[in-house]
């Protein structure tokens, strides 16, 4: 239990770079240690895509279910959270502050952020490219959300309802 | 709290919980998901305009953790305080937390049926796009000169030719611009 907590502890000091790149951390020690199998794992994350919230938490929230029930549960998610919380309170004490002082921070942090965001897109890009369906939604995705104020949640919603249909008629 | 320019109407601990509670239960696809879903959200209800909130999105990309929770934590604070802070934290690990407990038993045979590999097949693929708008919007609503431009497009280059190195060369993007910057305002 405690190994359990101290190594989420370190997933979430390690956690740049949102979801999918702190699975694949989360993947290595997990597996890595050999706590669950290879098979094992890869389930669970098809688990965490369907259940709602950030897919990095509900990863975290059953590898500590899968070993230790409720109590490895509560205990790998607080622990992956622990070093953001933290810092988050922190940093945003600081950039209060800071922000009083013209925002160059700020500004070089977006100069950086725009930088992650490109890695990413070219990183989904493949994916996007991968069928004529799913370089449509891609496309029709980033219009609506670039030129229009609708919340995106109809575009994921709308989208998925759209796939189910595509399976059930299609197979 | 007394951040400079709070919003007109100051929401409680109650309205940013029932938000960010409300997103987190809805929404699957991960951060550069909810981060765009949070941002029409907020703006919707005049909390944060959209400049504003990429400012503090930004911000949030300093702390290690999973993005829509550090935007959520960034967001809270500055709507409401630490109350809203505290408000975020629950909204935004309650849903996943408490699905997972109810449903875990299920969940793995739910992801095998066809209507819901349909679904997330769909839902998946609007994520590329909805991450491409996301840089589009934050290029669009920032204040440029001919520095900026050029260490962004340079930024943009490094990061995403860095491979497994991305984190250190964020890092030293964010330096090298803070310093030129500097440099240009003193």
């Amino acid at each position: 239990m405690l190994s359990l907590a101290l190594v989420f502890l370190k997933i979430g000091v390690a956690a740049y770079g949102g979801g999918w790149t702190i699975v694949g951390i989360i993947r290595t020690e997990i597996v890595g240690r050999a706590w669950l199998s290879a098979d094992e794992f890869a389930r669970l994350i098809a688990v965490a895509q369907i259940t709602p919230g950030p897919v990095a938490l509900n990863a975290a929230t059953l590898v500590g279910f899968k070993l230790h029930g409720l109590a490895g549960a509560a205990i790998a998610t607080l622990s992956v959270v622990a070093a953001p919380v933290a810092l988050s309170a922190l940093v945003g004490l600081i950039a209060a502050k800071a922000s009083k002082r013209g925002g160059r921070l700020t500004e070089a942090l977006k100069t950086g952020t725009i930088g992650l965001i490109s890695m990413t897109v070219w990183a989904f890009a493949p994916s996007a490219a991968s069928s004529y369906m799913s370089a449509g939604l891609a496309a029709l995705a980033f219009v609506v959300s670039a030129f229009t104020k609708i919340n995106p949640l109809w575009l994921i919603l709308g989208a998925g309802a759209l796939g189910a249909a595509a399976r059930a008629f299609f197979g | 709290m007394t951040d400079t320019d709070s919003p007109d109407r100051k929401p409680g601990f109650l309205d940013v919980f029932g938000v960010f509670f409300g997103i987190s239960a809805v929404t699957i696809g991960g951060g550069y998901v909810m981060v765009p879903v949070i941002q029409r959200t907020i703006e919707k209800r005049g909390w944060l305009d959209e400049a504003s909130f990429y400012d503090l999105f930004a911000t949030a990309q300093s702390v290690p953790g999973p993005l829509a929770l550090n935007t959520a934590l960034f967001v809270g604070r500055r709507v409401a305080g630490p109350r809203g802070f505290a408000a975020a934290f629950l909204g935004i690990m309650l849903p996943p937390f408490a699905s997972i407990l109810v449903l875990a038993s299920v969940l793995g045979a739910i992801g095998e049926w066809p209507a819901v590999r349909g679904f997330l097949e769909g839902a998946f693929a609007v994520v590329p796009g909805l991450t491409a708008a996301l840089a589009f919007n934050m290029i669009k609503k920032r204040r440029w000169t001919v520095l900026r431009a050029a260490m962004t497009m340079a930024g943009a280059v490094a990061i995403t030719l860095s491979g497994s190195w991305a984190v250190p060369v964020f890092f030293a993007v964010v330096a090298v611009s803070w310093l030129m910057e500097r440099r240009r305002t003193c």
